[in-house]
């Protein structure tokens, strides 16, 4: 903005310097024409009142001595005037002041030719006294007096004119120096302040970069302790899962185990009372196991061995939780080996060892060319086989099953995508199919809730991200960012 | 000249210890089983109070051990055991809920004899331990040195 506005003053300037600059030059270069002219003028007076005292001083010698040679000299003279005259017409033109000025004169010198004229005649027609009387007589007559006076005055009016146009060219010329002395002295000045403007603001990038690289290493710092905090925070989560699992395990043991104490202890009870109530008054007791009760004593049995087994289900599915939760945080603890993983060859080998599961479900699985990692196997393997496993197993039923897998590149990380036909997420459940123990849709097929969670937690620790896009009976899509070459600086350093 | 094997048992559970010690009765062991709560008590039994171990030289005795204890971890016992002279000689089974690998592979490099996870799938634990009762009654603990 500055910059603009300098560079355009300082060319605005130029331009103002410039223009009046030759203005100034060509009108102190007329100006000092103007000068020369007046001095040519004044000169050519000075000629010309020159060769009329020429003309008249050989007339006299003519008359004193009538040598040849003094007449030739008058003529040449007097031939000489006319075009000095002429000349000075010429010269004085401009003026109307001289103009009158060089009609008298020229009135003038025309009577005093004709009086050369006369004397000369008569001295040819050898009558010296009458041409000493001419002259007399031209010496008495103000002729003279007035060519001198006339020419006085013109030579006083381009003195005037002289003095005149003297000044207006010195003022022309000072008015030019002047100029280009302001106008320099603008443009250095113009210059001074864009240099000092230009280092102002050089001085304040310097500054902004300086502050731009502290600003870098402090995030820098930031980031490193912030990811510190978050490491610690999921280390101590783990552990916390790891002992609360692992300690509500032991107390799980007892109540497993005592019920099934109970159970026999109950099946015990039960033989006995069937025992007893069989019993002939005066027979032998029956003998244990082929005892079958009757009425009242059937249902209690029954009751009783059914709220055994609700017990024992809920313990069950309890330990399969507390089992899960004990291998995710053992999957979150283990360490990753980076190996180069051929991924084509590492899905077929999945596929193939689900090969039951598809035909069951009458799906065909269609796998891609897909960009080769390095990562590590173990979790590509979990990662691939809990999806495409889900893939079969929440197919549309009835439907034959397509489950598509495609794999590019972008940027260093490698993109997958698992598509299939099949019965689709609900767009609401789309947060919730990744937590902990959460399912979605029709709850037809055994699962804990587990696979999605250990996906993402795996992708996560992978240095990747994972997304579903996914519709109501169109089926899904999951897709799996990962770096290429997974770098175990990133995420291992939690262990 | 066989002297009877002292079975130790180390667990804290009550539960536990008891249902223990039902299935190993189950299986028809019938050798003493003296039970501890804490460590502290097993190991002022195995080490004598002068900690040597000296007390239980020329016994022969079966250690059960669970690692989860309140006062100090299992594998600190089974390692002073095993370190022991006197008592190196005498079978150890760990009994643990963790089947975590690492912990397994740990034990077994510092000498346990036995590791079995505590399933709660009750049959399948009470398999373990009759199992362990027909161990006891095929091996031939040896007498500790004497």
């Amino acid at each position: 903005m500055w910059q603009i506005l300098l560079f355009s003053a300082g060319l605005l300037v130029l331009t103002v310097i410039s223009a009046g600059s030759v203005y100034l030059v060509n009108k102190a270069r007329d100006d000092s024409k103007w000068v020369v002219h007046t001095i040519e003028a004044e000169n050519q007076i000075n000629a010309l009142l020159l060769e009329i005292r020429r003309a008249e001083s050989a007339a006299r010698g003519y008359l004193l001595t009538q040598g040849a040679d003094f007449k030739a000299d008058h003529d040449k003279a007097v031939a000489a005037i006319i075009p000095a005259l002429d000349k000075l017409t010429r010269l004085t033109g401009d003026n109307p002041a001289q103009r009158g000025n060089i009609e008298k004169l020229s009135a003038a010198i025309e009577i005093r030719l004709g009086q050369f004229k006369q004397e000369l005649d008569f001295i040819g027609q050898n009558r010296p006294d009458k041409a000493i009387a001419q002259v007399r007589e031209a010496a008495s007559t103000d002729t003279t007096a007035e060519i001198s006076k006339v020419a006085v005055s013109m030579i006083q009016e381009e003195e005037r004119l002289f003095r005149l146009r003297s000044v207006n060219s010195d003022r022309s010329q000072t008015l030019a120096a002047s100029m280009t002395g302001i106008g320099s002295g603008l443009v250095v000045l113009l210059t001074l302040i864009s240099i000092w403007l230009v280092r102002r603001s050089v001085r304040a990038r310097d500054e902004a970069e300086a502050r731009l690289r502290d600003a870098y290493a402090n995030l820098e710092t930031v980031v490193d302790e912030r990811t510190a905090d978050l490491r610690e925070a999921n280390n101590e989560i783990q552990r916390f899962a790891y002992i609360v699992s692992h300690d509500l395990r032991s107390p799980l043991v007892n109540i497993m185990g005592f019920t099934s104490e109970l159970e026999e202890l109950g099946g015990d009870i039960f033989r006995r009372i069937g025992g007893l109530t069989h019993v002939p008054a005066d027979g032998p007791p029956l003998a244990d196991g082929e005892v079958t009760l009757e009425g009242p004593d059937k249902e209690l049995s029954a009751d009783f061995s059914e709220a055994l087994g609700f017990i024992k289900s809920s313990i069950a599915k309890m330990d399969r939780l507390i089992s899960a939760i004990l291998n995710l945080t053992r999957e979150g603890r283990r360490e990753f080996v980076p190996e180069k993983i051929d991924t084509r060859e590492l899905i077929e080998a999945i596929v193939s060892t689900l090969a039951h599961q598809s035909a069951e479900a009458q799906a065909e699985i269609h796998v891609a060319p897909l960009p080769d990692l390095v990562s590590d196997r173990l979790a590509l393997e979990q990662i691939f086989s809990n999806l495409i496993d889900n893939a079969i197993k929440y197919l549309k039923a009835g439907a034959p099953g397509e489950i598509r897998i495609r794999g590019r590149t972008k940027l260093g990380y490698a993109i997958f995508e698992i598509s299939d036909n099949g019965r689709g997420i609900d767009p609401k459940d789309h947060q919730r199919i990744f937590d902990l123990f959460r399912r979605a849709g029709t709850q037809d097929k055994p699962g804990q809730g587990i696979g999605l969670a250990h996906v993402r937690a795996l992708v996560r620790r992978l240095g990747g991200t994972m997304s579903v896009s996914s519709e109501l009976n169109t089926g899904s899509t999951f897709t799996i960012t990962l770096p290429i070459t997974w770098n175990a600086s990133n995420r291992n350093a939690d262990q | 000249m066989t002297q009877p094997v002292t079975i130790i048992m180390i667990e804290d559970d009550e539960g536990h210890a008891r249902l223990i010690e039902r299935n190993i009765r189950r299986s028809g062991v019938n050798n003493e089983i003296i039970p501890f709560a804490n460590g502290t008590d097993a190991m002022k039994h195995l080490f004598g109070a002068d900690g040597t171990g000296l007390v239980q030289k020329g016994n022969a005795l079966l250690i059960l051990l669970d690692l989860n204890l309140p006062d100090m971890t299992g594998i600190d016992i089974l390692k002073q055991i095993k370190e022991n002279k006197y008592l190196k000689a005498s079978p150890v089974v760990v009994l643990t809920t963790t089947d975590d690998s690492q912990e397994i592979k740990r034990c077994y490099e510092l000498g346990c004899n036995v590791y079995i996870t505590k399933p709660v799938n009750y049959e399948n634990f009470a398999n373990a331990i009759r199992q362990l009762g027909l161990f006891f009654s095929v091996i031939q603990v040896p007498p500790a040195a004497s």
